[in-house]
C-alpha cells in the first residue's frame, strides 16, 4: 500500500516537471506580459511579479501602431492558406477514398512525401518562380506557396476521415441520379464537416507559422508583413520592450492556441488513422 | 461513375504538387549547375559540377572543413540530440500520461498539446527572452533554486548555444512526439501487463518487455517524421542566434538562407541550390524508409 502511495506521489511529481519544462516560456510570457513596464529590472528577476497590470496590452499599440495591420496580414495569410488547402483536399480526398484509379497509389505515396517537406527546401525556385510572376510583395506569393506545405497533411486528414464514414448514402444518391460532383457538394462535404474543421484550423495554425521563414523572403513591403514579422519592431538598437512585445505574443497567440485545443483530437485521430492500402 | 472523375478531382492536388514541387525540385537541380545570383538576375552561366566542387572546397570559420561539410556536420548533430531528447522525454512523458497512478491526466494531456499551437517564431522570441542571461525566468530560477550563483549566458557561447537551441527545438516537437506515443500506448492492451504482473514482472521489466515492443511501430514512424522536421528547423535558431556565436548554430537550412540570400557576393543561387539537393537528398532518403514502414504497419 505504501509503495502504492510512493509511485503516485512520484509519478506527479514527474509530470509535474513535465509541465515546468513544457509551460516555462508561456509561463514567462504571461508574467512579463502583466508586469508593469515601468518597474524596473531585476536580476534575478522575482518569479511572481510583484504588480500586476494590463496597460501593456494597450502600450503594445502605441509602440507599434501597425499591430493591428499585422494580426489582420497573418489572418489573411492563414485563412488563404486554410482555403486553398481544403479546395484542393476536399475533391483530392474523396477521390483517394472513393474510386479506384491508376494514379491512387503513386498520389498517396507523393502525399505522404510532400508532408516531409518544409519552406525551406523549397525557398530558392519558390523565390524565383514568384519573382518570374511578379508576385513578390503580395499576399498571393505567401498564400500559395504556403499552402503547398499545409495540401499534403490536409488531403490526408480528409481521405482518413472519409475511409471511416459507410459510402452507402453516396451510392443512394448516385442511384437516384446525382451526378458524381454534386455527390461531393451535396452528401460528402455535410459528411465530412468535422474533418473540414480540423483541416482548416491546421492549416491556418500551420499556415500562421510557416510565415515566418516565407514572408522573410518573399514580402519586402512593411504594410503586408504578418504579426511574426511585425514583432520585431519591439526591437529596437538599444533594447527591446519585453513587457509589451510578451503582451502582443498573448494576444496573437490566444486565438489559434484556443482553435487548436478545440480541434486538436480530430487532427490526432487523423495523423494516427487511415493507411496507404487499397 | 465516370472513369475521368477521380482525375477531375484529383487535378488541383497534381497541379499543386506539378507547380510548386515538382517543378522546383527539377530548377533546383538545374541552378545548381549554374552560376546566378540575387545581385545580378540578367547573369547566368553553365558551370558544370563548379559549385558541387565549392561546397567541399569553400572554407569561412574553419580552415580544416569546407563551409558546407561543417553545416552538414552540424545539422547532423543537432538533429540526432533534437530527436533523441524527443523520442526519449517523449515515451517517458506519454507512458507517465497514460499511467494508472496519475491523477489529473486530462488536464496534463490538454496541457501537453500547448506549444504545438504557439507558431513557431512567437515560441522562439518567447524562448529568447525566458534564456535572457539577466532577466529570464530560466536563470532567476535556477538562481532562487542555488543551482548557480551567477547567470547563465546561454546564447552566447558557441557549445551552449548549440545545445540550447536543440532543447528549444525538442520543446517544440514534444507534443506531437508525446501525443503520438500515447495513442500508441493505448492500443496495448491490459490484459498483457495483468499476465506479466502475475508472472511476477516489475514495473521496468513490463516497461521494456511489454510496452517497448507493443509501441515499437509508432515510435519508428514518428522517430522518422520528427527527423525529417528538425532537419528543416530554421526559425528557431534563426531567431535566438542566427547561426551564432561563431557559426557553432549554423546549420544546414541556415547556411542555405545565407549562401542564397545574404551572402550574395561569394554565394548565389546555384550554390544555395547544390546545398538544398544534399537537403531534399537527405528528406528523400527518410521518406523512403517512412512509407516503407508505414506500408509494412498496414499490411500486418
Amino acid at each position: 500500500m505504501r509503495g502504492r502511495m510512493g509511485k503516485k506521489i512520484f509519478y506527479q511529481i514527474m509530470a509535474l516537471l513535465l509541465m515546468a519544462f513544457l509551460l516555462l516560456p508561456i509561463y514567462q510570457m504571461v508574467i512579463t506580459a502583466l508586469r508593469p513596464a515601468n518597474l524596473p529590472w531585476k536580476s534575478p528577476m522575482p518569479l511572481v511579479p510583484e504588480k500586476v497590470t494590463l496597460t501593456n496590452f494597450v502600450t503594445a499599440f502605441n509602440i507599434v501602431p501597425r499591430l493591428p495591420r499585422y494580426l489582420l496580414n497573418s489572418f489573411i495569410y492563414g485563412i488563404g492558406v486554410s482555403v486553398i488547402s481544403l479546395l484542393v483536399a476536399i475533391p483530392a480526398g474523396h477521390a483517394l477514398a472513393r474510386y479506384h484509379f491508376r494514379l491512387r497509389k503513386p498520389l498517396m505515396v507523393f502525399v505522404i512525401y510532400a508532408n516531409m517537406f518544409a519552406p525551406i527546401m523549397l525557398l530558392v525556385p519558390i523565390y524565383v518562380i514568384m519573382k518570374k510572376f511578379g508576385l513578390i510583395n503580395t499576399y498571393l506569393s505567401v498564400i500559395l506557396s504556403g499552402s503547398i506545405f499545409t495540401i499534403p497533411l490536409s488531403t490526408w486528414l480528409v481521405t482518413s476521415y472519409m475511409q471511416t464514414i459507410p459510402r452507402g448514402i453516396e451510392e443512394a444518391a448516385l442511384i437516384d441520379g446525382c451526378s458524381d460532383y454534386s455527390v461531393i457538394t451535396r452528401i460528402v462535404i455535410p459528411m465530412i464537416s468535422p474533418a473540414m474543421v480540423s483541416v482548416f484550423i491546421y492549416a491556418f495554425v500551420t499556415g500562421w507559422s510557416q510565415q515566418f521563414i516565407l514572408a522573410l523572403t518573399l514580402i519586402k513591403t512593411d504594410t503586408l508583413m504578418p504579426i511574426t514579422q511585425g514583432l520585431y519592431q519591439f526591437f529596437s538598437r538599444s533594447s527591446v520592450r519585453w513587457n509589451e512585445l510578451m503582451a502582443a505574443i498573448l494576444m496573437s497567440t490566444l486565438v489559434p492556441v484556443t482553435m487548436f485545443l478545440l480541434v486538436q483530437r480530430y487532427i490526432i485521430k487523423g495523423l494516427t488513422s487511415g493507411s496507404v492500402k487499397e | 461513375m465516370n472513369k475521368k472523375t477521380p482525375y477531375v478531382l484529383t487535378l488541383p492536388l497534381i497541379a499543386a504538387f506539378a507547380i510548386f514541387i515538382i517543378y522546383p525540385l527539377f530548377k533546383v537541380f538545374v541552378d545548381s549547375f549554374y552560376h546566378a545570383s540575387f545581385l545580378n538576375p540578367f547573369f547566368r552561366k553553365f558551370v558544370g559540377f563548379e559549385n558541387y566542387n565549392w561546397l567541399f572546397t569553400f572554407k569561412l570559420f574553419n580552415p580544416k572543413v569546407s563551409y558546407f561539410l561543417s553545416a552538414f556536420w552540424k545539422s547532423l548533430i543537432w538533429v540526432s540530440g533534437s530527436v533523441g531528447i524527443k523520442v526519449v522525454i517523449g515515451t517517458l512523458g506519454a507512458s507517465l500520461l497514460n499511467s494508472g497512478y496519475l491523477a489529473g491526466k486530462k488536464v496534463y494531456r490538454t496541457l501537453v498539446i500547448v506549444p504545438w499551437a504557439i507558431p513557431w517564431s512567437m515560441a522562439s522570441m518567447m524562448w529568447a527572452w525566458t534564456l535572457n542571461s539577466e532577466f529570464g525566468v530560466l536563470n532567476s530560477l535556477l538562481m532562487h533554486l542555488h543551482v548557480v550563483d551567477h547567470p547563465v549566458t546561454f546564447l552566447s557561447l558557441p557549445t551552449s548555444a548549440f545545445i540550447v537551441t536543440m532543447i528549444v527545438d525538442a520543446w517544440m516537437g514534444l507534443p506531437f512526439m508525446i501525443i503520438m506515443i500515447l495513442s500508441g500506448l493505448q492500443t496495448i492492451p491490459e490484459s498483457l501487463y495483468e499476465a506479466a504482473t502475475i508472472d511476477g514482472a516489475g514495473d521496468l521489466k513490463k516497461f521494456f518487455y511489454i510496452t517497448i515492443p507493443m509501441i515499437k511501430p509508432v515510435l519508428l514512424t514518428v522517430t522518422l517524421l520528427s527527423t525529417v522536421w528538425t532537419f528543416n528547423s530554421f526559425d528557431i535558431i534563426w531567431i535566438l542566434t542566427k547561426g551564432g556565436p561563431m557559426s557553432a548554430t549554423e546549420t544546414l537550412p541556415i547556411a542555405i538562407y545565407k549562401v542564397a540570400f545574404l551572402m550574395t557576393r561569394f554565394g548565389g543561387i546555384g550554390k544555395a541550390s547544390a546545398m538544398t539537393i544534399f537537403q531534399v537528398a537527405v528528406v528523400t532518403i527518410i521518406s523512403i524508409f517512412y512509407i516503407r514502414t508505414l506500408r509494412k504497419e498496414t499490411e500486418s
